[in-house]
């Protein structure tokens, strides 16, 4: 590409740059959001998922190798943020394939509603991620902190659902501004 | 050998940026996100509590002059109250809550003081009522807070009363319930719940809870649900109390025998 075709269009290299940019950028956004309670954001405790969100959007136009390295990343950062264990690699990086797997299959489409959708259902699975953890921990390991696989999983529903309406609530927010740049920065590339 | 070369021919870049990647999440995770808490607290500073005082004192000669007054009023003498506690305990750091817990399965709370304040960690936290948690983590202005009420969070109590020795854990579900050693404890509720000498990563003697309803018959020991003194829901100042833990584990004999003798 020249600069004689104005100033509308980038070249690869700038574009690759924004897109970096961009990635790295509302990455940061995410993990900021996470430990922010402002009015309207809370259910019974419970907040969105926002680098879950991130990570469903993402696997939906990347492939099911880079869901999961996306669902790592963000989730030792994650990790970083809260504890060690359990850890949010595990359930992001199995949100991220199973995103990717579902893309491959062209379930979803570009519709809102639909990526909503999947947000509520991959929030159950890494919520579900994360009890199972837990629970593992509890039955394996001698001295466990939990009290019992009960209450593990009573506050898994909790967490589950409420964290799932929120996340897919809140999904538009990030779908709308990265699904552009992707779908015309992917198109652009291939 | 010719197809792993072909294989690293067509994907050399895609695995270097991938190890790459997954090493700086992995650096940032054994720094307990340093970077990440500092760029928030840069980016939330406005927000904090404390820092608005500005704006409201002009906006009270303007708007709402009485009320303002009052608020005020209140503000300066909970200020008040906070700045001769903190007198009395000696060296202490008074820091604003700015975050709440990352996930939805720990319970942390992230202030604005750091180790640039003087917080180290395993220092111990305090709000209005009693024991919010003990500092996780901390980076140069914010550190990281984990409440009474995670799971991972368990101490020595004793019910202020009668002596009786327990153990004080968190809940996934938010709740903290008290274990005791004895199968027959003497509690009943309304009982004070305080940190023991048992307790090794807290100072002896500092207010927890009062026992809200217990169940003596519970196998393997007795337990009791406590309600904390503190609001930790509703928390916007906290108390941070200089406190080495004692790492040893063989805890000061003295005073365990002082805790059981008296009755």
């Amino acid at each position: 590409m020249t600069v004689s075709k104005g100033k509308a269009t980038l070249t690869d290299f700038q574009k690759t740059c924004l897109n970096i940019v961009i990635v790295i950028g509302s990455c940061l956004i995410c993990l900021l959001l996470s430990p922010m309670r402002f009015p309207g954001i809370e259910l019974l405790g419970v907040s969105p998922n926002w680098l879950l969100i991130w990570v469903v959007i993402w696997s939906i136009h990347y492939p099911i190798f880079d869901g999961a390295i996306a669902g790592i990343v963000l989730g030792l950062l994650q990790d970083g943020l809260t504890g060690p264990f359990p850890t949010h690699a595990l359930s992001l990086m199995v949100v991220g394939m199973l995103t990717a797997r579902l893309q491959r299959q062209r379930i979803i489409q570009e519709n809102v509603v639909l990526v909503a959708f999947i947000v509520f259902g991959m929030a159950v699975v890494g919520a579900t991620m994360m009890a199972l953890q837990m629970s593992f921990r509890h039955i394996l390991w001698p001295n466990s902190p939990y009290l019992n696989l009960w209450q593990i999983w009573r506050t898994h529903q909790r967490v589950a659902l409420s964290s799932a309406i929120l996340s897919s609530l809140w999904t538009p927010a990030l779908y709308y501004p990265l699904h552009h740049w992707w779908k015309g920065y992917l198109k652009a590339k291939n | 050998m010719f197809a792993l070369r072909r294989w690293w021919d067509r994907y050399a870049t895609r695995a270097g940026i991938a190890t790459l990647v997954i090493g700086l999440a992995w650096a940032m995770r054994q720094s307990q996100g340093a970077v990440i808490y500092e760029i928030y607290q840069v980016l939330t500073s406005p927000l904090h509590p404390g820092l608005t005082q500005a704006e409201r004192l002009e906006n009270a000669y303007i708007l709402e002059l009485q009320q303002r007054v009052i608020e005020l009023e209140n503000q300066n003498q909970g200020l008040r109250e906070n700045i001769n506690y903190a007198d009395s305990q000696g060296k202490v750091t008074i820091a604003a809550v700015i975050g709440r817990s990352a996930d939805n399965w720990w319970q942390q709370i992230t202030v604005n003081k750091g180790s640039s304040d003087g917080v180290t960690e395993g220092d111990m936290a305090t709000g209005p009522g009693g024991l919010v948690g003990r500092v996780l983590s901390v980076s140069p202005s914010t550190s990281q807070i984990l409440l009474i009420t995670d799971p991972t969070s368990q101490m020595g109590v004793k019910v202020s009363r009668s002596r009786a020795l327990g153990v004080v854990r968190g809940n996934v579900d938010g709740r903290v319930v008290m274990q005791f050693f004895e199968t027959t404890p003497d509690v009943k509720p309304g009982d004070v719940i305080v940190t023991s000498s048992y307790s090794r990563l807290f100072p002896q003697g500092v207010p927890v809870g009062r026992i809200e309803s217990m169940d003596l018959k519970k196998s393997p020991a007795p337990e009791a649900v406590i309600q904390l003194s503190s609001p930790l829901n509703i928390l916007e100042w906290v108390t941070i109390h200089p406190f080495e833990a004692k790492t040893d584990v063989n805890a000061p004999p003295a005073e365990i025998v002082d805790d059981k003798a008296t009755p």
